[in-house]
């Protein structure tokens, strides 16, 4: 690998989120450390609970964490504002929700677009790359359905293109994968990783799904809010409890 | 991002159908009580309509125009005399009582009208001849007062109907014989019941108990001099009062009796309030229901703009596409619910002489309160998704 390859993408280092008053207090990561690395695809697991989801929140700057700082590709995000962060967003980031969050009166074409759209793009340039990453999840001929009248899977398919189609320096997914089938699964996170193998960016995916495992670059284990362990072969993983 | 907050309005029908349900309602309601409202009061200066001249001149402590204190016969030489009056005629204005052939009463608004020149006299009529009114005992009805007066007979169904009063029926008025050579059409009044027109002359005759006959003057002024410019200087040469008769609400002067006669039943009577309170009733049923559809709409789309605002959107760009699409909601159901308003009033004018008056102005009133509430409703929704943690998007 490159010299640049081992450079660092994205670190955060000693992030810790609480949620709640002082009573009832959940600690959702405490002294959190993380790091991907340039032109990799890093994948999260752990248990339920563990504050998976928490971390990438706070890595899209969604979250603002009580401690720690944040800094993708250069651009610490401790200090931003509002609107800053929002921003910082629409350039840098794609995401993949975990429920998929897409707006049920657009069709999958609007849907998709709304990324491109967001970016400032005329309309004709983002309806021709739509259709093209629509036909990459493998929907042709599905761009006028609403999302309803697709399969959970399909829907997935859909969350992925709109978070692929505008190519985002990273890319974060939370469970891309859960409602595909073997095959799917496997076509879409070859179309993931794909897009990892450039310098200039970088994949975090969390998952469940041992499948998919190997398509990770490196593994990240997570534990009662922070990181307990990064491997880079899945077989050394503990999977007992995923 | 205009075009997809469109469709994100237009992509659930049902939804939007009550959405714009809600707001069609609303400005129907707005529109419609108001109409109501200033209809009725329009009738309160109904003679101002139906008895048309320039200027009118009255006793100085009258009031309005249904409130009319007798002047002397003499005071016409002085109006007269004044400069620049091209001519003065007497009017004769009464609520009496009309004997039917079949003897019942009938209150009715007497109006008696200078027989040479026919100042004051209705602008259609639909049956019969003016000049008649020359003919000894001759009257002229209105319309809706030809039915109210109708002849009571058994129809041929058994059920007892009424036949509207015709060209040469008879009637009394203080036991003096009234024939009618004319039907004409006027517009109804608040105070009293139909219009029925005579020469003053004969007015006099109709009202043997009234010392003084004289309620108004009806004034022309000479080519060049304003009904205002005269009013003034009747009212400095005479002591008399003079107004003008403009009875367009929007443009009516300090002088209009209409306009006077309008305060006058919005201070002395309850009438207005009653009605009043009707239509803000109205106003605030339609804002309630418009705001409450308009937002709950943004209500259900909270979760998607919130998504969108997590994947980057500003919220400039998120505020333009929930005006985008409250304005256009509005625009549309204000358009039905106003177009629905007027289709009702062109029934309820159809059906007779309601009181509906549809002014342009409370069709902009309208739409400026159904775009208010759009306005407001987007504002709500905009401030919500600037709240709302952009992080909740990430939990399922
Ligand atoms: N907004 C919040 N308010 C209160 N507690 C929260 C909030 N968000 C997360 N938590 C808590 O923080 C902890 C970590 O949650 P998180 O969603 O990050 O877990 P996760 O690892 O993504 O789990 P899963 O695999 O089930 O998605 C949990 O105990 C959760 O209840
Ligand atoms: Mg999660």
């Amino acid at each position: 690998m490159s010299h640049l390859a081992h450079t660092v993408a994205l670190r955060a280092s000693g992030v810790d989120m609480f949620f709640g008053t002082q009573e009832n207090q959940v600690v959702a990561l405490r002294q959190a450390d993380f790091e991907a690395r340039r032109g990799e695809l890093i994948m999260l697991v752990g248990p339920s609970g563990c504050g998976k989801t928490t971390l990438l929140s706070v890595i899209a700057g969604t979250l603002t964490p009580q401690a720690g700082s944040v800094e993708v590709f250069g651009q610490r995000l401790d200090g931003l504002g509002q609107e800053e962060l929002t921003a910082f967003r629409r350039k840098h980031l794609g995401f993949v929700f975990q429920s998929f969050n897409l707006i049920p009166t657009l069709t999958v074409m609007e849907n998709v677009m709304v990324t491109l759209l967001i970016q400032g793009r005329p309309y004709d340039e983002a309806h021709a790359r739509t259709l093209a990453i629509i036909d990459k999840v493998g929907l042709k001929g599905r761009e006028e359905s609403r999302p309803n009248a697709l399969s959970g899977g399909q829907q997935q398919r859909v969350a992925i293109a709109r978070a692929l189609v505008h190519e985002p320096p990273l890319l974060i997914c939370d469970e891309p994968t859960s409602a595909l089938d073997k095959d799917t699964g496997g076509h879409i996170m070859q179309l993931v990783r794909d897009l990892s193998r450039s310098p200039e960016r970088c994949v975090v995916v969390v998952t469940h799904d041992h499948r998919i495992f190997r398509f990770a670059d490196r593994i990240a284990e997570m534990e009662d809010g922070r990181i307990s362990r990064v491997v880079d072969d899945p077989k050394l993983l503990d999977t007992t409890h995923l | 991002m205009y075009r997809l907050a469109l469709n994100m309005l237009f992509g659930d029908r049902a939804k939007l159908a009550m959405l714009l349900c809600g707001l069609a309602f609303s400005a129907l309601l707005m529109a419609q009580q108001s109409s109501v409202f200033f209809g009725i009061m329009s009738w309160t200066y109904t003679p101002m309509v139906n008895i048309r001249a320039q200027v009118w001149v009255s006793d100085p402590m009258v009031e309005q125009v249904n409130d009319a204190k007798p002047l002397r016969d003499t005071d016409l030489g002085r109006v007269r005399s004044v400069d620049g009056v091209a001519w003065a005629a007497p009017l004769h204005t009464s609520f009496v009582q009309a004997r039917m052939e079949d003897g019942n009463f009938k209150l009715i608004t007497l109006v008696g009208i200078d027989a040479d020149t026919f100042a004051g006299a209705p602008a259609v009529l639909t049956q019969g001849r003016i000049e008649d009114l020359r003919l000894p005992d001759t009257v002229i009805v209105d319309e809706w007062g030809a039915a109210l007066m109708g002849r009571m007979t058994v129809g041929p169904d058994g059920k007892p109907r009424s036949i509207p009063l015709q060209v040469g029926d008879t009637f009394e008025i203080n036991d003096i014989q009234a024939r009618i050579v004319g039907i004409c059409k006027v517009k109804r009044a608040f105070t009293g019941g139909p219009f029925v027109y005579t020469t003053y002359d004969r007015a006099k005759g109709y009202t043997l108990g009234a010392r003084r006959t004289l309620s108004f003057m009806l004034v022309e002024p000479q080519k060049g001099v304003t009904p205002a410019e005269l009013c003034d200087r009747i009212e400095r040469d005479t002591g008399l009062k003079a107004w003008t008769a403009d009875t367009v609400i929007w443009s009516w002067g300090e002088r209009s009796l209409a306009r006077n006669t309008f305060w006058w039943f919005w201070t002395n009577t309850g009438i207005p309030f009653s009605f009043g309170t009707a239509v803000l009733l109205g106003l605030f049923v339609g804002i309630a229901i418009s705001g409450q559809t308009f937002y709950s709409f943004v209500l259900e789309n909270l979760k998607y703009f919130a998504a969108i605002k997590a994947m980057g959107a500003g919220m400039g760009v998120i505020a333009r596409m929930l005006f985008v699409q409250a304005f256009t909601a509005g625009l549309i159901g204000f358009g039905l619910g106003a177009g629905m308003a007027q289709g009702i009033g062109r029934v309820m004018i159809e059906k007779g002489m309601p009181p509906f008056v549809m002014y342009p102005q409370i069709l902009w009133a309208t739409f400026a309160l159904v775009l208010g509430i759009s306005f407001v409703s987007a504002l709500i929704g905009i401030i919500k998704v600037s709240r709302v943690d952009a992080a909740s998007v990430f939990r399922g």
